[in-house]
């Protein structure tokens, strides 16, 4: 019985261990009915990929309705409050709705590009979640180049974006495609710039040393620069206010969004959370020290600190205007990445001095 | 400024303009060619620098169209009316709009709801009716099919 | 804001485009279509295209008794309806030579003023939303539903409220609605204060609106360019008091202007303005008069043949009615001059050469209301 309790509390406290236990037993009991180990491991992929997928479901889903309950009480309302408990089925409800929406190809669009927009943009934000270290252990590939893997990824969004854009045969479209590819572009560098700074100051590109590498506090006390550019570029990258200048609603209707219903507009808005979810996470493991902290499990402090960045970026969304789009390049060239660049070559200095 | 007071100043100029005067406001009656200098002249040297309106007003029983301008200066704060008679049958004036930029819109409202017809106007596009339409709505003879007439309350 | 191209990329080839802004667009507030034709994301010419609800209202008061038109005149510019009211009001009342007690006077101010403020707030909001921040829209509208409760206590209607009749007005003000008016200017001046700060003095804002949309004071007077809109270019120009209607001479009032002609300067003035109706709130309310509030008027209007103009400053500019009346029931032909028809014909030469973004800020500064363009 101790045994089990062991493993429920390494489950919460120290994840990898009793995954290796789960995995070794499985591959054990496996091996006693003479089957080749690879289909397990198979097996064992398929289950972790769909609660990768899962996550990423139900996170997304709460996070709509974080930011709908978030936003109303920023502007005076209540926001949901129908459809279950504070109104926490809302978004289960609008998924619904959305699933069984008819799913309209306008006549005039690029069939191909129309259709692989709103995949590659969720899949490169899929494949994020590959690095996300979640807990201790609960990691599902601690590559050792994880943040190059990250911006990597995440760049390839833009490639979705532009689909979208081009393929939507819509000049909104068209114009939200390309503002979208500039800004993602340009606000990469000081993203880079940045996170060079914070693996300059860990000493490794992987997620996991950086996370160990970091003083109980976090980077953010030593880093506040960086934190703050962090904020802004992230927030340029994955098209939130006041940044959102691809789906500029009052000026573009809904930028490269506009002609897509049905599934294809969920698959855009999935994504759309998902990376504000990414960014949060990111923050929280660079700048907050990942899934550290006392009593509660690991898992549970990921969390709580990746959604504290998400309320700031959600904060900034309800409280500004939006830029313009000549104002965000100059803002991205003339200011974050001279910034940037300084921050990282005095951070060099003074880990070379020190 | 007082109406009396316009009225000398636009008499040294253009001695014989027909005017009127009704609630305090200067109402003088033109002739087509005249027009143009006028309004040129009450801009340039008397300050009229705005043009509240400009539009028509039907009189098929004199079988005319008036062409109706009211004027404004900021700075005198006087106002003028002026107005041009021009034959029903085929009516025909300069524009203003050169003179008066939002005349140019005016003018083309004027154009499709009474037919007139301002000649070397920049852009005489129709500008609130659909594009098939037939007619001018703002004629005292204009009928329409789709209109019915209001029931009489005695 | 156009940049010329340096002479090695004279010779690449671009394109310019058209892009259709409308009927339906989310931020030309109505059935108002632009065509633009776009380099890139800067603008080249600009065509408004309107007339998707011309309803012939000036045909429609051709053949409507006097009384029957005001109704009318509250659906033109929805926003405004009590200045609308008003403009024709007057017009009918000076044909008439009716005199109307102070007491209505006083009441039309306050009516017209209260209008206005919140013709401003819904302006302001939904400004807000032109440039992307929706938060403000939701605070502004706590304000506008206390003025519309207002109105409900006084007309029964919350927007096009038909208040005015021909010599006054056919009831006495409920005593409970000076309580509210009390209430509402006890505050407001604070709630102003924190939306400058909230929207209009953001940096963001500021970046957006400085220097943006600029007209020169020659051109906005040439193109017949009124309101608030003209007075961001500098120019005091202003109905209530070039040829004070109704009681306005006797209230103290500022008339606002900008400095530079820029969109910032046409919000900045909008939101002086509201201080202003404020404070002739304040007057108005001090020295409400004891009277009659209906003048005797005869039951069948048949003003005398003649013709009058008169004009109201309404929150957008200058509305005026040119009424020929030739003696009987009906009016003989009824112009509506309306100010933002001639606001919008001077969007051409504020908005070229400037970016798509621009173009929504600029449409918002000029607070266009489309019914009232189309009529």
């Amino acid at each position: 019985m101790t045994a089990f309790m062991q493993f429920l509390k390494d489950l919460l406290y120290d994840s990898g261990k009793a995954f290796g236990l789960i995995y070794d037993g499985g591959h054990k009991i496996w091996a006693g009915f003479n089957l080749p180990p690879l289909t397990l491991d198979i097996i064992f992929l398929l289950i972790a990929a769909a609660c990768a997928a899962a996550f990423i479901a139900i996170n997304a889903l709460f996070i709509i309705w974080f930011e709908r309950k978030i936003s109303a009480r920023m502007q005076l309302r209540r926001g949901p409050n129908r459809v279950g408990i504070f109104g926490i089925f809302q978004t289960v409800a609008d998924t619904i709705k959305l699933l069984i929406k008819e799913d309209i190809t306008p006549k005039a669009v690029d069939k191909l590009a129309f259709f692989l927009g709103p995949l590659l943009v969720m899949t490169s934000t899929f494949m994020v979640f590959l690095v996300m270290p979640f807990g201790k252990g609960l990691i599902a590939a601690d590559l050792n180049i994880g943040v190059i893997y990250i911006l990597a990824v995440t760049g390839l969004t833009v490639l979705g974006l532009l689909c979208a854009g081009w393929g939507s045969n819509n000049k909104y479209s068209l114009i939200g495609g390309m503002r979208s590819a500039a800004q993602i572009v340009s606000y990469e560098i000081p993203n880079v710039l940045v996170m060079l700074t914070i693996v300059l100051l860990s000493g490794s590109m992987k997620l996991g040393d950086i996370i160990a590498a970091q003083p109980t506090v976090g980077y953010v006390w030593m880093q506040p620069v960086a934190f703050i550019i962090f904020l802004i570029a992230s927030n340029a990258e994955i098209n939130r206010g006041p940044f959102d200048l691809p789906e500029a609603e009052s000026e573009l209707v809904s930028g490269f969004i506009t002609e897509y219903s049905g599934m294809k507009f969920a698959f855009f808005f999935l994504a759309e959370y998902t990376n504000l979810f990414i960014a949060g996470a990111l923050g929280a493991v660079l700048f907050l020290g990942g899934w550290t902290g006392p009593v509660l499990p690991p898992f549970m402090w990921f969390m709580i600190k990746s959604y504290f960045v998400v309320f700031l970026l959600m904060w900034i969304r309800w409280t500004f205007p939006r830029i313009r789009v000549d104002h965000l390049m100059e803002f991205a060239w003339k200011v974050l990445i001279p910034i940037a660049l300084l921050n990282l070559v005095v951070t060099a200095f003074v880990i070379k001095f020190h | 400024m007082t109406p009396v007071e316009i009225l000398e100043k636009i008499k040294t100029k253009f001695p014989g303009v027909a005017s009127t005067e009704a609630f305090g406001i200067l109402n003088m009656e033109t002739e087509q060619n005249k027009l143009r200098p006028l309004l040129v002249f009450l801009r340039d040297e008397l300050n009229f620098d705005f043009m509240n309106f400009m539009t028509g007003v039907d009189r098929p029983t004199e079988n005319i169209i008036e062409v109706v301008y009211q004027l404004f200066s900021f700075t005198t704060k006087a106002s003028i009316v002026i107005r041009v008679k021009l034959d029903r049958t085929k009516p025909e004036i300069e524009t203003v709009s050169d003179i008066y930029r939002t005349a140019e819109w005016h003018e083309r409202e004027a154009a499709e709801m009474f037919g007139i017809v301002f000649l070397n106007h920049p852009d005489p596009r129709i500008l609130l009716l659909p594009e098939n339409f037939k007619g001018q709505p703002l004629k005292k003879d204009f009928r329409h099919p789709n209109m019915t007439p209001l029931p009489e309350v005695k | 804001m156009a940049e010329k191209l340096p002479a090695s990329l004279e010779k690449l080839n671009t394109e310019e485009y058209l892009l259709n802004m409308g009927p339906q667009h989310p931020s030309t507030h109505g059935v108002l279509r632009i065509i633009l034709k776009l380099d890139g994301e800067v603008i080249k010419d600009v065509v408004p295209v309107m007339g998707y609800i011309h309803r012939g209202m000036e045909k429609m008061f051709e053949n409507r008794k006097y009384d029957q038109i005001i109704p009318f005149t509250d659906r033109t510019d929805y926003l405004s309806a009590v200045n609308n009211n008003f403009a024709y009001v007057i017009g009918v009342e000076k044909l008439l030579g009716v005199v109307v007690p102070e007491r209505a006077e006083y009441l039309r101010v306050i009516l017209a003023e209260l209008n206005r403020i919140m013709s401003h707030l819904l302006w302001l909001s939904a400004y807000g939303m032109d440039v992307g921040a929706f938060t403000p829209l939701l605070y502004i509208f706590r304000e506008r539903e206390e003025i519309i409760a207002m109105f409900e206590l006084i007309t029964g209607n919350r927007l096009t409220h038909n208040a005015f009749r021909l010599g006054g007005f056919k009831y006495d003000v409920p005593k409970t609605f000076f309580e509210k008016l009390e209430k509402f200017i006890s505050h407001f001046a604070d709630n102003l204060d924190e939306y400058e700060t909230l929207l209009i003095n953001n940096v963001i804002f500021k970046s957006r609106t400085v220097g943006v949309g600029v007209i020169t004071k020659a051109l906005a007077l040439s193109y017949g360019v009124s309101g608030p809109s003209l007075r961001g270019s500098d120019i005091k120009m202003d109905v209530r008091r070039d040829t004070p209607y109704s009681a306005y001479s006797k209230f103290v009032f500022e008339i606002p202007t900008g400095k530079n002609g820029d969109t910032w300067d046409r919000c900045e003035v909008r939101m002086n303005e509201m201080r202003q109706s404020l404070s002739i709130l304040q007057q108005a309310m001090q020295g409400f008069p004891q009277g009659d509030i209906m003048a005797k008027i005869p039951k069948i209007i048949k003003p005398p043949a003649g013709e009058v103009y008169t004009a109201v400053e309404g929150p957008r500019g200058e509305v005026g009615f040119y009424i020929i009346s030739d003696g009987t029931e009906k009016p003989y032909r009824v112009k509506m001059r309306v100010p933002s028809f001639s606001n919008l014909s001077a969007l051409k030469d504020m908005t070229v050469g400037f970016k798509i973004a621009d173009v929504v800020a600029i449409m918002g500064s000029l607070d266009l209301v489309i019914p009232e363009i189309d009529r």
